[in-house]
């Protein structure tokens, strides 16, 4: 009889950038999902990652990272968008890992100081997601003007995104079980 | 279609780990790139790497097949 593990799903900060506005959303949806019964999270910052530059992939692995994406059923991975795309760091941080990913469930937060919430770099992640084997949702968070979101100390102002948030994670946990029922029980063979 | 039919038991808890994806590579340079060449897929141009969870610790393994 298998154990039963309770689900694990880490909130990667997708920038190293000095002055990110995307910490607060990270944050907040790490205390969100940690609202979750059965549920564990971390928040992994990428820019606390020491990934050498000088190489690249699966060779550069992080044994601590590589621990916490085995351990994860599920990913949230907060990006702001720079130039309509995600941070070279964020890829490279990605990149190192693999098999870790296959048939796990990803859920991705878009912040921008803009109106369009990050749509943009979330279309532009997808094709990255899917070639790593992690499963995307049908839900984002999007958060436009960023800026105006939270208060200097992190303070939520608009409230409305805590009914968006749980509309998001409901659907990452659903999928984040039916995933790991997969992996634990069906087989290809 | 070259095809490990063998369970792989984890080697951290015991548990018999289901084979539940595989994927197609064709790199190198990765630490699992390093395919016999007899295990190169003609029809595909790659090797095939199957991935393997346990169902009870949740440990990942990838074979060549």
């Amino acid at each position: 009889m298998a154990a039963t593990r309770p689900l694990f799903i880490p909130v990667i900060l997708g920038t190293a950038r000095m002055g990110r506005m995307s910490l607060h959303p990270a944050q907040l949806v790490a205390r969100e999902i940690g609202k979750h019964a059965g549920i564990e999270t971390e928040l992994i910052d990428i820019a606390q990652l020491p990934l050498p530059t000088n190489d690249a992939g699966e060779a550069i692995k992080h044994p601590g990272f590589s621990e916490k994406m085995e351990r994860a059923d599920a990913l949230i991975i907060v990006s702001p968008e720079y130039n309509h795309g995600y941070s070279g760091l964020l890829k490279h941080v990605l990149d190192s890992c693999l098999k870790e990913y296959i048939h796990k469930a990803v859920g991705i937060v878009g912040v921008s100081a803009g109106p369009f919430g990050g749509t943009r770099v979330i279309e532009n992640l997808l094709p990255v997601m899917r070639e790593l084997g992690l499963v995307t949702i049908f839900w984002d968070v999007n958060f436009s003007n960023v800026q105006e979101a939270f208060a200097a100390d992190g303070t939520l102002v608009d409230q409305s995104y805590i009914g968006r948030i749980d509309k998001f994670l409901n659907e990452l946990i659903w999928m984040a079980k039916t995933l790991r029922h997969g992996r634990d029980q069906i087989s290809l063979d | 279609m070259a095809k490990a039919a063998s369970r792989i038991i984890c080697p951290r808890c015991g548990f018999e780990m289901n084979h539940h994806g595989d994927k197609v590579v064709y790199g190198v340079g990765a630490p699992d790139a390093e395919p016999n060449p007899l295990m190169i897929d003609p029809l595909l141009g790659g090797f095939i790497s199957e991935f393997h969870t346990c169902p009870n610790c949740g440990h990942i393994e990838t074979r060549n097949a």
